[in-house]
């Protein structure tokens, strides 16, 4: 067995989880230090302030090691904490009666294009954060559960208490103004470098 | 199709989280938890096996254990009279014949819930 944290971080996240599961904390605060900002930005990118989603964050951690027996390697440990941290921040929002609110709420832009930018990956990862603001919040919620927690349509609109077609119709609403925001346009590089020069 | 590769896109967008400034911080402030969590279960089992083992040693002093461990010594005397007319008796079986025996028990009873209990705190 690894004595320290520098051995741990060698191995493999099930090889990790296993020791994690024998009960040696250390190797589940590897996993922890490798996936745990992935974590914490989905739940942001979910809707929760930065101080909320940390909070979530660690309540989902703690409940992964509780239950680190039941991960069998099938997916990915991220994806598996990820859809056990979404599950908690829905049922924080139930408990704080703030999910009606948020599957009631209207969003700010309907599905304009301001900001298409070309561009690479990195950009888009900024202009992903700033998209999803621009996303009615059940939108987002919705969107992020089932393209950043690998949820189904089905498996959120159960956790969400919502019923499908609600469910589908937010995400459908959400992709379309992620696309229009999104897509690189053809030219909008080159005639900003035209314009610089 | 331009959808299908839409929806792979937005998924790889999901999946591309910068690593945070304070992620050791966190790491750190679950592994302090689960350590903090760990010790109060141990030391829970360790309480609960040594009232446990407590409760069941009394039990065991209190259900006239004495009367019966008096007529038991009434014929371990009887028998180690008779035994030494056959071998000499040693300290140790004149200190088990008498009260000091029940003690042993009982605290052999205590140390076998602690021992139990310790095994139980490593199963967990």
């Amino acid at each position: 067995m690894p004595g320290t944290s520098t051995s741990f971080a060698s191995l493999h996240d099930v090889e990790l989880c296993s020791y994690a599961a024998a009960g040696e904390r250390r190797a589940f605060g590897e996993l922890v230090r490798r996936h745990g900002s992935a974590v914490r930005q989905l739940l942001r990118r979910m809707g929760a302030q930065a101080a909320e989603a940390d909070d979530v964050a660690q309540d989902a951690f703690l409940a992964a090691f509780e239950r680190i027996a039941e991960f069998r390697g099938e997916g990915t440990f991220a994806g598996w904490v990820k859809r056990i941290a979404a599950r908690q921040y829905l049922r924080r929002l139930q408990r704080e009666k703030r999910l009606a609110a948020i599957a009631a709420e209207e969003g700010g832009e309907d599905g304009e294009t301001p900001g298409r930018l070309g561009g690479t990956d990195a950009d888009h990862r900024m202009d992903l954060e700033e998209a999803l603001k621009s996303l009615a919040p059940a939108e987002r919620l919705c969107v992020s559960m089932c393209y950043g927690a690998g949820l189904s349509h089905g498996e959120a609109a159960e956790a969400l208490n919502l019923p499908l077609g609600t469910v589908k119709s937010h995400v459908k609403r959400g992709l379309d103004k992620l696309r229009a925001r999104l897509t690189p346009v053809p030219g909008v590089e080159l005639e900003g470098r035209r314009s610089n020069g | 199709m331009a959808e299908l590769d839409f929806e792979r896109r937005l998924e790889r967008l999901f999946s591309q989280s910068p690593e945070m400034p304070d992620a050791a911080a966190f790491a750190e402030r679950i592994e302090r938890k689960l350590d903090r969590g760990w010790n109060l279960r141990r030391w829970m089992i360790g309480a609960a096996g040594l009232s446990g083992g407590v409760v069941g040693a009394s039990q065991l002093v209190m259900s006239n254990l004495f009367q019966r461990v008096e007529s038991a010594e009434e014929s371990a005397r009887v028998l180690s009279q008779g035994l030494a007319r056959v071998t000499p008796t040693t300290d140790m079986v004149s200190a088990l014949s008498g009260g000091y025996g029940v003690w042993i028990a009982v605290g052999l009873a205590v140390l076998t819930m602690g021992v139990f209990a310790a095994r139980l705190v490593e199963e967990f």
